[in-house]
């Protein structure tokens, strides 16, 4: 009886071992090739919640690849200067692989191609800096705006198949991403869906303030919206209590995610019979995908089939698909549900 | 009635120019509304711009009291943000530590304003040069305390600055009190008299006696002390303020003294009209935004609103009016 159970034992413990290894092995994502390399993430403006947990999320990704040696950071603090002096001081420091967020746009293309001829990769993300891909730098990862626009008019027509009238909030004048999202909302919405704002968007300049004046002044005018559209859900929470004093409720909104967007759509949803809610994913995990292109040239690994960052549909009030609305009370407004570094990870980020 | 005029000979009322060109400038602007936007003055929509309209006002009567000096302010954006900042993290949602919060952001107004002034008032540097690099440091402190993220204002200073008494905005009544006793302490009080007369001619304050140094700080300290009560207004108002909130309140501060009248050279300063430039400037966006307007010509006609006030304080009508005669007299004279 003692010999089995020793037996059972150890062919237990060789089963575990195996498994383990497996999952060793397992974790090793393909994209992290056999060559060692040290990685910089080059940040145009770094001071918002939004880019502090964005750095976390590719700072995370990177260590998922026993390869790299190492990961740095810069921070240009919105200065083009910086940030051109950044990718070069990287370069220079001997680090094999720079993710750059080009927040000056094509101001930083001189850099980064400079930079990328003396033999390093470069991958920049998100922001456009001009170029092409293999002369100015290995591998441009963007995001998808129209594919906002369209998953956003998608639940529109879902929500109100006859067509409606509709609000659409966006950032500084001319911003191309509002114009993109604007350019997938047309993309999926007929001519019965009427656009309320001036074109091609309100300007808000992502203002809470700003937003709040422009917000009222709209609903004051045309008291029957049926859905606001903003790419920055969070500025409007100051602004939605404002549908009370016009005596109406607050109408559906279809935005990017945030946590206090989300607990205040639980809080006033009951006294607002029409404040249905849709959300697309606010996006921190575009520098996941730019970072796994960075470290599989790198290090030579397998390249990510993705080459475009299609922000996931995310909170559904309505259908709950593919996640109903999302509150977490006990942490900080500023975090983003939809992010996959895990909410306690960005309150710690948040409240350095 | 010999009574009531026998009053009104003992305390007459007499309206400045200042005050009867922006309050004229408002009523038009009013009637404008009516005529093409009238939802623009609809309760809802003013309850959602008087109350920025308010800080507007609270900001502009600071940047007055430096104007009246003969200085200007720049200092304003990380005054208000770091106003701003320090009321919204500091107690970080707990209402019970809002009051030291409010009290270190004052402590932190009158620290940057007492340096403004000593700069500019005793070193006697240039005051656009003092204010950009105390702006640059009230940034600093912006950053120190925020690390640049927002962070969502406690329920208390959410009732406080953005709650409502009589269906009236509380910012609004905020603005009213700032503005009651700035008008009496300027026009009642002998060191509100002396301030204005040190701004209009410093060389003939000095040679009566006046300190005029002193005069020029207070005039900073008060100005971000003012700027303090717009911020912590502000961050209750927004419920999720960003950490620079001050950055597009400079140019209108600006605006709201030069609409109001206030030399830029210094002097006699117009507190009521000041305020009501703030009403006009806020209810001009508002009627731009119910037109309908593009945002390029919501922008263009604040400039041109701007030009226009600076041009009708800065003409000489008189010699405008003298000019047109003369040149009539010479028409008839050559038709004689």
């Amino acid at each position: 009886m003692k010999l089995f159970n020793q037996k059972t034992k150890i062919t237990a413990a060789v089963a575990m071992l195996s498994l383990c290894g497996t999952a060793t092995l397992a974790e090793v994502p393909s994209w992290c090739g056999p060559s060692e390399a040290s990685v910089a993430l080059l940040d145009g403006f770094g001071g918002n919640s939004w880019r502090q947990i964005t750095t976390a999320s590719a700072r995370e990704e990177a260590l998922k690849c026993p390869q790299v040696t190492s990961v740095e950071y810069a921070d240009g603090q919105g200065n083009t200067q910086k940030a051109i002096s950044d990718i070069k001081g990287m370069a220079a420091r001997g680090i094999d692989a720079l993710v750059v967020f080009g927040d000056a746009g094509p101001a930083v293309l001189p850099a980064v191609t400079s930079v990328y001829k003396s033999g390093k990769v470069v991958v920049p993300y998100r922001v456009d800096i001009g170029g092409k891909a293999g002369e100015n730098y290995t591998k441009w990862i963007g995001a998808s705006f129209v594919n906002d626009g369209e998953n956003w008019g998608r639940w529109i027509m879902e929500i109100l198949p006859n067509g409606g009238k509709l609000l659409f909030l966006s950032g500084p004048a001319g911003n191309s991403q509002g114009l993109d999202e604007l350019k997938g909302l047309k993309n999926v919405l007929g001519e019965e869906y009427v656009f309320v704002n001036p074109a091609p968007f309100a300007v808000t300049n992502w203002d809470p303030a700003l937003t709040q004046q422009v917000l009222t002044a709209e609903v004051s005018k045309n008291p029957d919206i049926d859905v606001i559209i903003s790419d920055f859900g969070p500025s409007l929470l100051g602004a939605l209590p404002a549908f009370a004093k016009f005596g109406k409720s607050i109408p559906a909104i279809a935005t990017s995610d945030g946590n206090s967007l989300g607990c205040f759509w639980k809080e006033n949803q009951a006294d607002n019979s029409k404040f249905k809610l849709f959300t697309t994913a606010t996006g921190n995990d575009n520098a996941r995908l730019a970072m796994q292109w960075a470290v599989a040239s790198a290090t030579g690994g397998t390249m990510p089939s993705d080459e475009i960052f299609l922000a996931p549909m995310f909170e559904n009030s309505v259908s709950k698909d593919p996640s109903p609305v999302v509150c977490r009370p006990d942490m900080p407004g500023a975090i983003y549900n939809s992010a996959q570094l895990s909410a306690e990870d960005q309150a710690k980020i948040i409240n350095q | 009635m010999n009574a009531i005029l026998t009053s009104f000979t003992r305390f007459p009322i007499s309206f400045s120019k200042e005050f009867l060109t922006v309050a004229a400038s408002t009523l038009v602007l009013l009637l404008l509304c009516v005529l093409f936007a009238p939802s623009s003055l609809s309760y809802g929509a003013l309850s959602g711009s008087l109350p920025f309209a308010a800080t507007l006002a609270i900001v502009g009567l600071g940047q007055m009291l430096v104007v009246q000096q003969g200085g200007f302010d720049l200092s304003v954006p990380g005054g208000v943000s770091l106003a701003v900042v320090i009321s919204s993290h500091v107690p970080a949602g707990n209402s019970a530590d809002l009051l030291p919060a409010i009290l270190l952001a004052f402590v932190c107004a009158m620290g940057a304003g007492l340096i403004n002034g000593f700069m500019v008032g005793f070193l006697r540097l240039n005051a656009i040069v003092a204010t950009i690099g105390m702006n640059a440091l009230l940034f600093g402190g912006v950053f120190a305390v925020s690390g640049g993220v927002p962070r969502i204002t406690t329920d208390l200073l959410a009732v406080i600055a953005g709650g409502e008494i009589y269906g009236i905005a509380n910012a609004i009544y905020f603005a009213i009190a700032i503005v009651l006793i700035f008008t009496i302490v300027m026009k009642q009080t002998v060191i509100g008299r002396r301030f204005e007369a040190v701004g209009a001619n410093p060389l003939a304050a000095r040679a009566i006696g006046q300190p005029i140094r002193l005069y020029q700080m207070m005039a900073y300290l008060f100005a971000q002390l003012h700027y303090c009560v717009a911020g912590i207004l502000i961050a209750g108002i927004t419920v999720q303020p960003t950490a620079f909130q001050g950055n597009p309140l400079l140019l209108p501060s600006v605006a709201v003294v030069v609409l109001g009248g206030t030399s830029l050279l210094g002097g006699r300063g117009f507190p009521v009209a000041t305020v009501i430039a703030a009403f006009f400037l806020s209810q001009l966006s508002q009627l731009a935004l119910a037109v309908g307007l593009p945002y390029s010509a919501q922008t263009i006609i604040q400039a041109l609103a701007l030009g226009f006030g600076i041009a009708v304080y800065s003409l000489r009508w008189t010699r405008l009016k003298e000019f047109t005669l003369a040149t009539k007299k010479e028409k008839t004279n050559e038709i004689i």
